[in-house]
C-alpha cells in the first residue's frame, strides 16, 4: 500500500484535537490529482479473474440455499460489518440517522459548494428525497435531542466544508454512485455506493478517484469498505479507481491512497471466504 | 466510454424477413384493436414500461408499484438528467454539473415568468428550498454523468436524440395509448437506462419500445434494436426487432391491461 498522505492515514483521533492536524480541501485535491502520467494500467484480465473467483464461491452458496431461493443482496454492512449498527437499537438508529444526514450534506456541498444551516438543509434534502421515515424520525425528536443533533451536525458540516475539495465541473463529480454486481446469474448481488466519484472513465486505465465519507466508524472498516467498492467498480467497468480518499467528518481527518491489485485480491479473498462460510452454514 | 454498450448501439441490426415482420405487426395491431374495444367505456389507460413492470409483479413482490406517484429526487432524476445530457449534446453545457444547474435555474425561471413550458415537475422544483433543489440536482448529476460517460457521442453518424418518449395512440379507442421510453435514440437503436434489480419483465418492457416504434413507422422500415443498460452493473439486454419481439410487446400490453397474457404470466 502506498501512503500518499502518511500523517492523516495514521488514523483519526478523538474530536477536539488541534485544528492544525485537520486536512483541507486543497490538500485533498492536490493528493487526488497527483501525477496524472503515473496512473496505473491494470491487467485487462484482472476483472475476469476476480469475477471467476467470486462466481465459484457464489455458486456454492446457491447450491446450498437451493436454486429457487430468492436473490441474496449483500452490501458492506453484511460483508464487512458496520460500526453504525453496533450498540442498542436507539444508539444504532441515531448513528444511522446522523450518517444519512451528514451524507446528505456532503452531496449538497459537492453540488452547491456551501451549507447554510446544517440541520435545516439536511432536513430539506431528506424531504426532497422522499425518505419519509427519516423526516418523521427527526420531527419526532424531543427538543433537547434535536438541539444535540443540530450541534453534532454542525460540527460535521464545519469539518466537511473545510475538507471537501470544491471540484471544478470538469472533474465530473457525482455522488451516491451505486454499484450492483450480480453473481451466479443474479442469485447473489453484491452492492454498495460510492459517496463521491470524480474523473472520466478511460478504457484499461484506472482514471477515477473515489471519496468515502466516514461519520464515525472505525477507520479500518471505512477503508476496507472503499476497497470493497473498488472491487465492485473493477467488476463493473474492468478497472478500479486509481486513488481513494477517506474523509472523516467527525474529526476532519483524511487519508489518501492508491488502489493496488493487492487490495482487490485481499477483499475478493475476504468475500470468497464469507460466501464459503455462508454456504457451509446453509449446507 | 463503455465499449460493449457502444457496440450494442452501433452494431449492425439483423435483417428480418419482411413478410413475417408484416404478419407479426398485423397480428399485434389486431390484438391491440381487440384490447381497445374490450376497454371501451373504461377510463383512459396509458401503458408504459412502469405498467408492464407492475403487471409482472402482480404477486406483490414490487411494493413500489402500488405507491401513488410523487415527485422526489429519485423520480425527478431522469427528467432532469435527460434535459442535462441534451444540453451537453448540443454544446450548451460542458459538464453534467453545469447542465443540471442550468436546467434547475430554467425551471425556476419558467415558473416565475409564467411560461407555458413550465410543467408539474418545474413547479415542484421551484417550490423546493435551495437544499432540496441541491438534493434533486445531485441525483440528476449522477444519472446524467453515468450516461454521458458511457457513450462516445462523437462517433454517431448523426446527433442522437436524447430522452424523447414516443407515444402511440390507438386508432380504435381514444382511451388507449402506449408509451415507448428510450433515453437515447440513434438512427438504428434505442437505449433505455434501467434501474433496480434484474427482473423477468425486462425483455417485455423493452419489447414495448419496439412495438411502439413499429406502430409509428410508415412503410417497411425496421424500428431498430432496443438496448437496456443497467449503469449500476454495466449489464446489457438487447432486444432485436424480430417478429417474436412484437408478439412479446403485444402480450405485455395485454398483461398490463389485465388481460390474459398467459405466456407472460407463467414466465413472470
Amino acid at each position: 500500500m502506498v501512503l500518499v498522505a502518511p500523517r492523516p492515514l495514521l488514523g483519526p483521533e478523538p474530536p477536539g484535537d488541534a485544528p492544525a492536524d485537520r486536512g483541507t480541501g486543497a490538500e485533498v485535491l492536490a493528493l487526488l490529482r497527483g501525477d496524472a502520467a503515473a496512473r496505473p494500467r491494470f491487467d485487462p484480465g484482472l476483472a475476469a479473474g476476480l469475477r471467476a473467483w467470486l462466481e465459484d464461491a457464489a455458486y456454492d452458496v446457491v447450491a446450498a440455499r437451493g436454486e429457487h431461493a430468492p436473490p441474496l443482496f449483500l452490501g458492506p454492512r453484511q460483508l464487512l460489518g458496520s460500526v453504525e449498527e453496533q450498540g442498542d437499537d436507539d444508539t444504532t438508529s441515531e448513528r444511522l440517522l446522523l450518517s444519512r444526514l451528514v451524507h446528505t450534506l456532503l452531496r449538497q456541498l459537492v453540488h452547491t459548494g456551501e451549507i447554510h444551516d446544517p440541520l435545516a438543509d439536511a432536513l430539506d434534502a431528506v424531504r426532497a428525497g422522499g425518505i419519509g421515515a427519516d423526516v418523521r424520525a427527526m420531527e419526532a425528536l424531543p427538543v433537547a435531542a434535536r438541539t444535540a443533533l443540530a450541534e453534532t451536525l454542525a460540527l460535521h458540516a464545519r469539518n466537511l466544508t473545510a475538507l471537501v475539495p470544491r471540484f471544478a465541473p470538469g472533474w465530473m463529480p457525482r455522488t451516491n454512485d451505486r454499484v450492483a454486481i450480480p453473481l451466479a446469474g443474479g442469485r447473489i448481488v453484491l452492492h454498495g455506493m460510492f459517496d463521491l466519484v470524480v474523473g472520466l472513465p478511460q478504457p484499461r486505465t484506472a482514471s477515477l478517484c473515489a471519496l468515502g465519507l466516514s461519520t464515525g466508524g472505525p477507520w479500518a472498516v471505512a477503508r476496507r469498505s472503499l476497497h470493497y467498492l473498488s472491487l465492485l467498480e473493477t467488476l463493473r467497468s474492468g478497472t478500479p479507481p486509481f486513488r481513494l480518499a477517506l474523509l472523516e467528518s467527525a474529526s476532519g481527518r483524511y487519508g489518501v491512497e492508491d488502489v493496488r491489485e493487492e487490495h482487490l485480491r485481499a477483499i475478493a479473498s475476504h468475500l470468497a471466504a464469507w460466501l464459503a462460510e455462508g454456504a457451509t452454514a446453509h449446507g | 466510454m463503455d465499449s460493449r454498450l457502444m457496440d450494442a448501439l452501433a452494431g449492425p441490426v439483423p435483417t428480418v424477413d419482411p413478410t413475417s415482420w408484416r404478419a407479426a405487426l398485423d397480428d399485434a395491431k389486431s390484438k391491440l384493436a381487440g384490447l381497445a374495444v374490450r376497454r371501451a367505456g373504461a377510463t383512459r389507460f396509458r401503458v408504459t414500461d412502469h405498467e408492464v413492470r407492475t403487471a409482472f409483479a402482480a404477486d406483490g413482490d414490487d411494493p413500489g408499484g402500488a405507491d401513488p406517484f410523487a415527485w422526489t429526487a429519485i423520480t425527478a432524476r431522469r427528467s432532469v438528467g435527460v434535459a442535462a445530457v441534451r444540453l451537453m449534446v448540443t454544446g450548451a453545457a460542458r459538464s453534467p454539473l453545469e447542465a443540471v444547474r442550468h436546467r434547475l435555474a430554467e425551471s425556476s425561471r419558467w415558473v416565475r415568468d409564467g411560461s407555458s413550458s413550465a410543467s408539474q415537475l418545474d413547479r415542484w422544483l421551484d417550490g423546493l428550498s435551495a437544499a432540496g433543489r441541491a438534493a434533486v440536482g445531485a441525483e440528476a448529476v449522477t444519472w446524467a454523468t453515468r450516461l454521458w460517460c458511457a457513450l462516445d457521442w462523437s462517433s454517431f453518424p448523426s446527433t442522437p436524440v436524447v430522452g424523447r418518449d414516443h407515444w402511440w395512440d390507438s386508432p380504435h379507442s381514444a382511451l388507449l395509448a402506449l408509451r415507448g421510453r428510450a433515453d437515447v435514440r440513434t438512427a438504428t437503436s434505442h437505449l433505455v437506462v434501467l434501474s433496480g434489480p434484474r427482473r423477468g419483465s425486462v425483455r417485455s418492457e423493452l419489447a414495448l419500445v419496439t412495438l411502439v416504434e413499429s406502430l409509428r413507422l410508415r412503410g417497411d422500415e425496421g424500428p431498430g434494436r432496443v438496448v437496456g443498460w443497467w449503469p449500476d452493473s454495466g449489464h446489457l439486454v438487447r432486444v432485436e426487432p424480430e417478429p417474436t419481439t412484437l408478439v412479446l410487446g403485444a402480450e405485455a400490453v395485454e398483461l398490463a391491461l389485465g388481460g390474459a397474457g398467459t405466456s407472460l404470466r407463467s414466465a413472470a
